[in-house]
């Protein structure tokens, strides 16, 4: 098959590395320039197997040398659509890996190539034929591409040029994969890397929620359960929607059961308050429910203060971590604040009340824009009763709940434990396994009664182990 | 088949000093080598008379900090692959990698776990491996690489030297560590102690493989702050050090 090419082509050559000493020239790379692009086109276009090259041979260029290099693919096919134009383009890397004495690191804009030596003293002296071969095994691999255009630039001038083209392909391209919601796909992604000290821990990973760690996105985990689909990243079938809005799917179930040791069988990827994700303690943001407000704060790793609550980030992270399901608090990426399904469940955006200025600020543009200034910081406020005062002076959406709160609370006077000394910040703590039904609010202030907290709870079914109820001074 | 060598042993006792040696031994035959410092002191580059920027550290927080910017259906692995490779210094006959800056408090696991599989990759395409270790750090270099074919560990001349390779065998087995076999080097002996370290490391049934007396030409040179590299061929230390790397077969 490769007999007109004066190299072998394998995949066994995949992790070779041209080092310096043996490099005939390096194109690209982190000292010079250059890009690949995959487009699409139609089938009239382009001509198949037709290579075209802009600038100087390889065969033109001095040993040691170093060259710009752009490799453009036009691609066609009924079946070829801009959709696959990234699945594809990235396969450009396996490929000149597979030929002996090529190096191919990276991809897109950062590519970084060597050709050895010793292959060019085996005959390996034209571009033209490792765009042929790359074309070749595009076709094979690929079998929808039907046909196949190249151009490769090694003049600098040239090869800018096009850049900027390609720069607006990718970035179109980027918007539609920022535009992948958990709807759209069959298949989630887990990761138990860290159970080796959570043991319960399963992260699911979806086009709407980044791993806790804000590691792994969904393309990531596709990535590597491609590669090894027993490691530690794995497909987790969807399976039924349970609850599309909480994001409750009966395959993320049957998984949590079996990879939880049977701890818990339900997670719902969006909820803050019911069935949530486990946490394993490598969370960026650790987000904790505020009885008093009926809000939710969020403190990242990098916020050593404490929060309005009186706790800092190691304390709460102590208190989430362990890989189970902690009503009250929960960990996330920072990414997931990102996400159109952000806590969806609970209300989303309007139920957040105070995060760090610092982490506001890196999400801020993602923040809606009717609540981004309702959102305290530590420069806004420092203590529970001056996050109240800021939430109403904003009009925080939240302000919503409490009404409700209080209009049901007359209902159910007499289901309300009345007048519980107002908790120390942080002393009252949060029922341990408190297991809800059906309420989103488990705990709710009556607004405005100052020193004094009601503590209400409707339809819940609650085992404590531990309340600490302080006096207020 | 790559032979991945990890040198260990107390502060101080010689460990860059040797891997340096052997790296030269290695290189001076027609060896490709690859030298990791995984001391985040990052000594061996001024060693073995190389400049070096930037560690594998540095590009694994790259890729932690970076991470929400990179366009989301990016192969990071790919990425990271690169960036290890812009820090890999590349002189005649081999390359160097410094580990550098040690992790911060975030999650490593994820990038930890694409390290690992960069660096099996990496490594065979290497004759042979030197890791130069911090003290105390043989879980740290193992983080990194899977398979150990050899961890050599330093010592000085004293009981005490000897009884930190015997713990680190212990640690060994503990770990069930892929390492397949233990050494153990005297360095910096001197002729009054020269037997009774010989006897010592029977006597706790170490494999002692080497003895490198104290050099005069290394000190000179840690005087004027030259590489130990350029040591010349009649140096004792380099003398030994071939006769080390005789026995392991290198
Ligand atoms: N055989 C020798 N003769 C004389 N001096 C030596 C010899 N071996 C090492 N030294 C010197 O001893 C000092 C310590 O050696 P070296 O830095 O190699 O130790 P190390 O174990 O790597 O130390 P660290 O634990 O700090 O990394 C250096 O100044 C080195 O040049
Ligand atoms: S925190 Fe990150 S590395 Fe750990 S299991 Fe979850 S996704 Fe995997
Ligand atoms: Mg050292």
């Amino acid at each position: 098959m490769a007999d007109e090419f004066p190299f072998e082509i394998s995949p066994m050559f995949e992790g070779e590395r041209v080092r310096k000493d043996g490099m005939y020239v390096e194109l690209a790379g982190p000292k010079s320039k250059g890009f690949e692009l995959v487009k699409a086109v139609g089938m009239d276009e382009i001509e198949d197997g037709k290579f075209t090259l802009i600038g100087p041979d390889l065969s033109e260029m001095e040993e040691g040398s170093r060259h710009p290099i752009a490799m453009i693919y036009r691609v066609a096919g009924e079946l070829v659509e801009p959709d696959l134009e990234a699945i594809v383009e990235r396969r450009n890397h396996d490929f000149q890996n597979y030929i002996q004495g090529v190096m191919h690191l990276n991809q897109r804009y950062d590519i970084w190539i060597r050709v050895s030596k010793d292959a060019v003293k085996k005959g390996l002296n034209s571009f033209e034929q490792v765009a042929k071969a790359t074309m070749m095994l595009f076709k094979n691999e690929l079998p929808f591409i039907e046909k196949i255009e190249t151009t490769y630039i090694t003049d600098l001038a040239e090869a800018e040029k096009e850049l900027e083209a390609a720069m607006e392909s990718y970035k179109i391209r980027d918007e539609r994969t920022r535009n992948l919601h958990d709807e759209d796909v069959d298949v989630f992604y887990g990761c138990t890397l860290c159970q080796s000290f959570a043991p319960t821990n399963v992260c699911v990973v979806t086009p709407d929620r980044i791993s806790l760690c804000g590691a792994i996105n969904w393309f990531d985990g596709r990535a590597a359960a491609k590669v090894d689909p027993e490691g530690p990243q794995f497909a987790i079938e969807k399976g039924e929607v349970i609850d599309a809005v909480g994001g409750e799917y009966s395959g993320v179930n049957d998984l949590a059961k079996s990879l939880s040791n049977g701890e818990y069988d339900r997670i719902k990827i969006h909820s803050f308050f019911e069935f949530p994700h486990t946490s394993c303690g490598c969370f960026e943001v650790v987000g904790f429910y505020i009885p008093e407000v009926d809000g939710i704060g969020w403190v990242d790793r990098d916020f050593t203060a404490t929060a309005p609550n009186g706790l800092p980030f190691s304390t709460m992270a102590g208190q989430t971590g362990g890989g189970k399901q902690i009503v009250g608090f929960l960990g996330i990426g920072i990414n997931y604040f990102r996400s159109p399904k952000f806590i969806e469940a609970d209300g989303g955006w309007e139920r957040v009340v105070w995060m760090p200025k610092n982490l506001k600020d890196k999400v801020l543009v993602d923040i809606p824009e009717d609540i981004v200034d309702k959102i305290a910081t530590e420069e806004d406020v420092t203590d529970l009763e001056s996050l109240k005062a800021f939430l109403i002076g904003k009009d925080h959406p939240i302000l919503e709940r409490w009404v409700e709160e209080e209009e049901e609370e007359e209902e159910e006077a007499e289901e309300a434990i009345e007048d519980i000394a107002a908790a120390a910040p942080g002393m009252m703590q949060m029922p341990a396994q408190a297991m809800m039904a059906g309420a989103v609010a488990p705990m709710a202030m009556a607004g405005g009664s100052g020193g004094g907290v009601k503590v209400i709870l409707k339809n819940a079914k609650v085992s404590i182990d531990r309340i600490i109820i302080k006096k207020s001074e | 088949m790559t032979r991945v060598i990890a040198i260990t042993g107390k502060g101080g006792t010689g460990k860059t000093a040797i891997a340096a040696l052997l790296i030269r031994y290695l290189t001076k035959g027609d060896r490709v080598v690859l030298a990791i410092d995984a001391d985040p002191d990052t000594n061996l580059p001024e060693t073995l008379g190389c400049e070096v920027e930037k560690g594998i550290g540095d590009m694994r927080e790259f890729m932690l900090t970076q991470r929400d910017n990179l366009p989301p259906d990016v192969n990071k692995e790919s990425i990271f692959e690169s960036k290890i490779y812009e820090v890999l210094s590349e002189m005649p006959r081999y390359d160097l990698l410094v580990m550098g800056r040690p992790e911060g408090s975030g999650c490593y696991c994820y990038a930890n776990n694409l390290l690992r599989g960069i660096m099996d990759r990496l490594v065979k395409n290497y004759d042979v491996v030197i890791i130069d270790t911090a003290a105390g750090l043989e879980h740290f270099s193992r983080k990194i690489i899977r398979d150990i074919d050899d961890l050599i560990v330093i010592t000085d001349g004293s009981r005490r030297g000897l009884r930190t390779a015997e713990r680190i065998r212990e640690l060994i087995r503990e770990l069930e560590a892929n390492v397949r076999n233990l050494y153990v080097i005297a360095n910096k002996v001197t002729d009054a102690n020269k037997d009774k370290i010989t006897e010592i490391a029977e006597e706790l049934d170490l494999e002692l493989i080497g003895a490198v007396k104290v050099d005069k030409m290394i000190e000179e040179r840690d005087l004027l702050g030259l590489p130990l590299f350029d040591l010349p061929d009649d140096s004792v230390a380099v003398e030994e050090v071939g006769n080390i790397a005789k026995k392991l077969e290198l």
